[in-house]
């Protein structure tokens, strides 16, 4: 049966790309640095299927349909908003994987919105690019969660949705080793007149809880204070929680903190270890 | 009417060079196929993305459609912060 073997929590800054000199060289060096070590340790773990559970960013889905939570089915393609070095590809997809965990969702009460032939935005291509493609070979089930445009997904629900995935890859029947991926930023403001303004005392909080393992911190968050204290942005904590879920909620260790106002966030990136 | 038409707006012109296009060239005749009020076409019109926010519209959506009109990033956040933009 297949397993899920770790777990990483990361974010996906696309101003990385677009602005890769704005930090201080040694600043941004810890970042690579960090996302590199990420991927070691994808080899290390002998992964060979990814679930990245990233948001929408009102880049894939518009007013006219706004799904709270999307699984790949079928093949993968992105970055839909492509960045400098990083534009539109296939992505490997474990469309077995991926149809698999709707169709347990759907006995389980998950009533996946599927992507059947799913283009994806930043939130899954950047850790793709920087946290897979130095692992070839390894496929991808692509998890969308609604974390940037409301009605948001909520905190409980992300976590159910987490443990559903668990139990899903459990029955899969297969052999893939599966490492889960939540893909987001901690403080960021998007858009708005704090734009550039990062928390490191939001950031600590959050990873202390991730890893401590202690979900009930972080579901106990309302959407006011982290929209008050981590910005719009952090609501993207949401797959955190999902993937801390989905491995167990057995903590971890964090890779690499940096609060990096050029880049607009708190760029933290932590191991989960699979309970 | 509602933010959620002036999302639809912005995000339309987010998701579309076509639309882009079509708004830069005519901008009213291109407002006219959505369910907006007076108020509501001048905000988009005049680019006060800050009323726009203040009317709950998502503030990715407001900082898209400022920079798709290949206005400078800076002045942006003046406007956000209701400083005035030269």
């Amino acid at each position: 049966m297949a397993k899920i073997v770790g777990g990483f929590v990361v974010p996906h800054n696309p101003v990385m790309y677009f602005n890769p000199n704005g930090p201080r060289p040694e600043v941004a060096k810890v970042i690579h640095d960090a996302y590199a070590e990420t991927a070691r340790r994808i080899a290390e773990l002998g992964a060979t299927t990814a679930i990245i559970i990233g948001c929408d960013h009102y880049i894939l889905y518009g007013t006219q349909c706004l799904p709270r939570y999307v699984i790949s089915t079928g093949e993968i393609d992105g970055p839909v908003d492509q960045l400098p070095g990083l534009k539109r590809a296939p992505i490997l997809s474990n469309i077995d994987l991926g149809r698999h965990i709707a169709e347990e969702g759907c006995r389980a009460g998950f009533d996946w919105a599927v992507g059947r032939a799913m283009a994806v935005d930043h939130s899954i291509a950047v850790p793709h690019h920087l946290m897979l493609q130095p692992n070839p070979g390894i496929k991808t089930v692509a998890v969308m969660l609604a974390c940037g445009v409301d009605p948001f997904l909520p905190m409980a629900r992300a976590r159910a949705l987490g443990e559903h995935i668990a139990a899903a890859v459990a029955s899969f029947p297969g052999d893939e080793r599966v490492v889960v991926i939540g893909s987001g930023g901690i403080s960021h403001w998007v858009g708005d007149e704090n734009m550039g303004k990062v928390n490191p005392d939001f950031d600590r909080l959050v990873l202390d809880a991730v890893t401590t393992g202690d979900i009930d911190r972080l579901t106990g968050l309302s959407d006011a204070y982290i929209l008050e204290h981590g910005g719009n942005g952090a609501m993207e904590i949401r797959t955190y929680v999902c993937a801390m879920a989905a491995t167990g909620a057995a903590g971890g260790h964090v890779v690499a903190y940096e609060p990096i106002r050029e880049w607009v966030t708190g760029m933290g990136l932590a191991e989960l270890k699979a309970a | 009417m509602s933010r959620d038409t002036l999302e639809k707006v912005l995000y339309d012109l987010s998701a579309s060079g076509a639309n882009k296009k079509a708004f830069a060239a005519e901008p009213d005749k291109f407002l006219g196929r959505y369910q907006l009020d007076a108020d509501e076409r001048a905000l988009v019109l005049a680019y006060d993305v800050r009323a726009l926010a203040d009317r709950g519209v998502n503030t990715m959506l407001t900082w898209g459609f400022w920079l798709q009109a290949g206005r400078a990033h800076g002045d942006y956040l003046k406007a956000m912060r209701r400083q005035t933009v030269a």
